[in-house]
């Protein structure tokens, strides 16, 4: 039986929610199937439609950002550009994120597709005082260009024309920048295979070593070709390792904005929309800076350390505990225990309900409770990509760039995940500087909360604090990058727009938030007060006690202080809440509480983020952190002592 | 879901629990789900919320 002729194909590629799918259906209509691509779980779905009389098989793509991979989505969506041959590709995009998303139109052209590119939810943008001339954008792009409102089938008709009109003519070829043109047209000069893609567009991507297209190279070339053509790119990929993905986004970008210059015109409005003259203010460091110090003023020292650490625990711990759940539970451990080692397993000084369920639950839970409000709540806005362009240059001085902002505001609320998060940074000396910085000066939530709580409480006390953290962040940081030389990271990221948070959202992050945060801490304080109770039983704990009291008594506290250093190595929390009970009973002086403030800050990293630091970064290089951070923790805590005292300052 | 940082739609699969996917951090299951574009890590709810979402999803 003669095989049958495969039906001609169309391709739908293009952002998620673009109103792809919505295309998919209004195409096809009834008849679809779903699979999973072969050997993946990606699903991809299949229909066949039939336009003025010609049947035509559907491919809907999962959503990609562009034709350089980086999820098993994206992947499999280049597979299918990669594999098949389409009659026609339609590229669906958002007319309001029109800049945003015309990149990649232009890697698809580039790539000597058959494009036509729709732009869909047209009278979404018109409503939002946007004028998008198609026809212009069409004869600057050279592919035909359809604008929809697929949800309401407008433009449907023009679309179906176009894709029985379609004719593949040779796509105008779009310029980069002098030194990658050169780069580009030599590489493209030298593959002598046939491939899918443009010879031009296979070449960025090798540039870009995108392995699968090495792959397709290694077996399309000519043996005696592909040495010279590897040992060119291997010479592009090291001449420009610094910046080459930032080149090829950044002149794709200008390209765009040059070609959209006549294009979209914006109508004018009375007013700029407000988010997003509050988004321009937020990254310029005039007006940014201010509004980062608003943030942290009303964020973190009213609602965390005034709401949270003061009223709720003072609530909680205060009265709840102190006088209605404490008294019945320890008189009930004592009438129905009579060995003196159980009571005081339980309910004695270390004991696991005195300290461990006490300090998680009465103390940390409703810190980190409003700390994680306060962090969902900014996340949902789209405050911290801005966060991050706007420390950008700071960041560059100490060797980092402000993709940091990730693993620090993450610090924020962790330290052992963000220590884990340090991965995605580019260079290893990015990762090493980020975890120095995260085990000396980035404060847990809790310890955030415990320590802007009671400092509060002490005129001048929290400015002392913060400018202390902030130079030694700084000055640690600056005095690592220059021991640890190396390339300046580069950083760049598109944009999401800064909306307005949604209930639903902040409240199922935070609640996740602190769901998991206590599902770690409660073992973990149980664990630490099993400990301290089986060193107090075994008299093991006043020797510890004893044996750091002299280096405590150096940095001016007390002796009674040593047992806040010795929960802080459990977890820096803990040892926050021990720092709480001694302010609670007034043993400690102003300077001192300062002090003890800033050194706790500094002190170890706790021991789940060593663990972490270990698994990341190598026992050496956290064994070496973590005496790093010791030393200069009590000498720190020494100098301001001294500082302190000499001047008088909190006295 | 979209990643709480960048933005970006993070794929269906890339989801919580998933053994595969899982970076370790947790104790007692994976609750974070790690963007593959930017790489923050994003808090995903438990088993119980989950049930409690889905079901209010349904209902609308």
């Amino acid at each position: 039986m003669a095989e049958q002729n495969p039906l001609p194909k169309v391709v739908l590629v293009g952002n998620p929610n673009v109103g792809k799918s919505v295309l998919f259906n209004v195409l096809t209509g009834a008849y679809t199937t779903v699979s999973n691509y072969p050997g993946t779980s990606v699903e991809v779905s299949r229909g066949e439609c039939e336009i003025f009389g010609v049947n035509y098989e559907i491919l809907d793509t999962p959503g990609m950002y562009s034709i350089m991979p980086i999820t098993e989505e994206e992947r499999v969506a280049r597979k299918i550009l990669l594999a098949e041959t389409p009659h026609a590709v339609l590229h669906v995009i958002d007319a309001r994120n029109i800049e945003r998303m015309l990149p990649m139109t232009l890697q698809l052209i580039e790539a000597g597709l058959p494009i036509i590119l729709v732009v869909n939810i047209l009278d979404e943008a018109k409503r939002l005082g946007m004028q998008i001339n198609l026809q212009k954008l069409q004869q600057n792009l050279g592919v035909p260009v359809i604008g929809t409102v697929m949800r309401r089938k407008q433009g449907l008709a023009e679309l179906q024309q176009a894709i029985a009109d379609y004719a593949s003519v040779p796509h105008k070829p779009f310029t980069y920048g002098r030194d990658l043109e050169r780069d580009v047209t030599l590489t493209a000069a030298l593959l002598k295979g046939e491939y899918r893609f443009s010879k031009r567009a296979t070449s960025l991507l090798l540039m870009q070593k995108d392995t699968d297209v090495e792959q397709l190279v290694e077996r399309g070339e000519p043996a005696e070709n592909l040495a010279e053509l590897m040992e060119v790119v291997r010479g592009i990929i090291f001449e420009r390792r610094a910046d080459l993905h930032l080149q090829i986004s950044m002149e794709r970008k200008k390209i765009c904005k040059n070609m959209l210059a006549d294009v979209v015109t914006q109508a004018e409005q009375a007013d700029e929309p407000f988010a997003e003259k509050l988004s321009r203010w937020t990254i310029n460091p005039w007006s940014g800076t201010p509004i980062l110090l608003l943030v942290i003023y009303f964020g973190l020292y009213q609602f965390v350390g005034g709401f949270g650490a003061g009223t709720l625990v003072d609530f909680l711990e205060g009265s709840l505990f102190e006088n209605y759940i404490n008294p019945p539970v320890v008189d009930f451990v004592r009438s129905h225990v009579s060995a003196e080692w159980l009571f005081e397993l339980l309910a004695g000084e270390y004991g696991l309900w005195t300290l461990g369920i006490r300090y998680a639950v009465a103390l940390v839970l409703p810190i980190v409770g409003t700390f994680f409000l306060i962090f969902s709540l900014l996340e949902d806005t789209g405050y911290f990509p801005r966060l991050a362009l706007l420390v950008d240059r700071v960041f560059k001085k100490i060797g980092l760039s402000g993709r940091a902002v990730i693993p620090m505001v993450l610090g924020f609320g962790c330290d052992t995940m963000a220590t884990m998060v340090t991965r995605t940074l580019e260079t290893v000396r990015e990762r090493i500087i980020a975890t120095i910085l995260l085990s000396l000066a980035i404060p847990c939530s809790a310890q955030l909360g415990v320590i802007l709580g009671l400092l509060s409480e002490v005129p001048g006390a929290l400015a002392v604090w913060m400018i202390s953290m902030l130079l030694i962040f700084l000055l640690v940081g600056f005095l690592a990058s220059k021991v640890m030389p190396g390339e300046h990271p580069v950083f760049y990221m598109e944009l999401p727009p800064l909306r307005l948070p949604q209930f639903r959202n902040v409240a199922v992050k935070t609640l996740t938030r602190m769901q998991s945060y206590f599902m770690e801490i409660l073992p973990l304080f149980l664990f630490a007060s099993f400990i301290l109770w089986g060193l107090k039983m075994l008299g093991a704990l006043e020797g510890i006690i004893g044996g750091l009291a002299p280096i405590v008594r150096a940095i001016g506290l007390p002796n009674e202080a040593t047992s806040a250093f010795v929960f802080g190595f459990f977890r820096r929390d803990f040892g926050a809440a021990g720092l709480y009970d001694l302010q609670t009973n007034g043993l400690l002086t102003p300077t001192q509480l300062t002090v003890a403030a800033v050194t706790l800050t500094l002190f170890v990293p706790c021991i789940a983020q060593f663990l972490m630091m270990k698994k990341e970064r190598g026992f050496q290089v956290s064994l070496s952190i973590f005496l790093f951070v010791s030393v200069l923790a009590f000498a720190c805590g020494w100098l301001l002592n001294k500082i302190l005292l000499t001047t008088g300052v909190l006295a | 879901m979209n990643c709480g940082f960048c933005g970006k739609e993070i794929p269906a699969e890339i989801g919580p629990g998933e053994e595969k996917n899982s970076c370790g951090s947790c104790r007692g299951g994976c609750r974070k789900i790690h963007c593959p574009y930017c790489g923050y890590a994003n808090p995903a709810p438990g088993k119980l919320l989950r049930r409690i979402l889905e079901k209010k999803e349904q209902k609308d």
